[in-house]
């Protein structure tokens, strides 16, 4: 049984997330019966994308967040501000009166300059790859094939980049392959 | 507030980076409903887009497994992933559809790039104009709670009530106000 048609507000809830969930799960329901509701929620998507870039684009210096009683509270804060900033500058006085007046001079000038230790985290270097090399000839194919499956980098054995590779060995005696008669193996 | 925020999607991509479960899962909670939109907006059925966002979110988590993600700037790699399954999706259809070589089908002439869909502009230059000649005309209290919850850092309208000092209701009250004004600031240019 079809449930009733959606309006444009009701689309506009469901857009913006403010749908109880089971209101939620019946205009989706809805939608997928009725064509002309289906669109409408549609359009709804769109104006909201259309919104956000709207949005996102607006200049930036007319985007001023201010609690809604910030013009009543401006100039009491900047009494208090006043007043703090009075009381800083009498307290700094006060206190450079009791101290004596000679500049400090530094107990031994052969102080170490100050040192800042650095400790870079493994996680932050940049040494993790997940680049590989198939050299093998003859797995080739199959290195290269799992290589890709893993979500890995083959790099080609023929590329620019030094790859390491092994001779392999034929069980062959030396100069077989090139023996113009029968060898004896 | 803004700056706490940033750091707490900063902090969560991280982790999410560096497979954490529960900072993806708050990432997902986050913008899931973001990216079904977006997926709306293109026109999928609604229990297709529903598949389409989890699917978006498996790959980016499969990706990060793998350890091909070097970062993690959402909302906009989740709608650009999804628009890319979207535009495959639309292909697969249209595939199935047509009986016939893959000669006959329409991405021949046309071919689908889903870097240019994913990253379409909604709005052309004058109708974006119009939309902020309109934002500007409403009030600043009002334009201050659009900006917060339709800037696309889906700030949620609980924390945009509780920065402007305003309860959830009248803030969802204000966005449909201000989606009235420029819906009619759109459709008067389009149909100008």
């Amino acid at each position: 049984m079809l449930k009733p048609h959606l309006t444009r507000d009701s689309a506009e809830q469901y857009i913006l997330g403010a749908l109880a969930p089971e209101k939620a799960a019946a205009l989706e329901a809805h939608t997928l019966e009725c064509e002309p509701c289906a669109v409408l929620l549609q359009e709804e998507a769109l104006l909201s994308e259309q919104l956000t870039e709207a949005a996102s684009t607006f200049p930036r210096e007319e985007r001023v967040v201010r609690p809604l009683a910030w013009h009543a509270r401006r100039a009491a804060t900047g009494a208090a501000i006043a007043a703090l900033a009075a009381a800083a500058s009498l307290t700094l006085v006060l206190l450079t009166g009791d101290k004596p007046t000679h500049p400090s001079v530094p107990d031994s000038l052969d102080a170490n300059p100050p040192t800042l230790a650095l400790e870079l985290d493994e996680g932050d270097s940049p040494t993790k790859s997940n680049v590989v090399a198939c050299p093998d000839l003859a797995t080739q194919d199959f290195c290269t094939r799992k290589a890709a499956e893993r979500g890995l980098l083959v790099m080609n054995p023929w590329g620019t980049a030094e790859v390491p590779r092994y001779e392999a060995r034929t069980g062959l005696p030396e100069g077989a392959l090139s023996a113009r008669q029968p060898v004896s193996l | 507030m803004e700056a706490s925020r940033g750091t707490d999607e900063e902090s969560l991509s991280r982790k999410a980076l560096a497979g954490d479960r529960s900072a993806w899962d708050a990432l997902v909670a986050r913008h899931h409903r973001r990216v079904v939109v977006s997926l709306l907006a293109r026109g999928v059925r609604v229990d297709r887009a529903h598949e389409l966002a989890q699917e978006t979110w498996a790959r980016l988590i499969q990706q990060q497994q793998r350890g091909l993600l070097t970062e993690l700037r959402l909302p906009n790699l989740a709608l650009t992933q999804a628009a890319f399954l979207a535009a495959d999706d639309a292909r697969r259809v249209r595939r199935e559809s047509i009986s016939g070589a893959v000669e006959e089908l329409p991405e021949r002439q046309h071919p689908v790039d889903p870097a240019v869909s994913a990253e379409r502009r909604l709005l052309s230059e004058e109708q974006l104009s119009r939309a902020h000649a309109a934002l500007a005309q409403v009030s600043p209290s009002a334009r201050s709670v659009f900006l917060l919850a339709c800037d696309g850092q889906e700030l949620p309208h609980a924390e945009v009530a509780a920065k402007v000092g305003l309860s959830v209701q009248r803030v969802r009250q204000i966005l449909c106000e201000v989606r009235k004004k420029l819906r009619t600031a759109l459709e008067e240019e389009t149909h100008a």
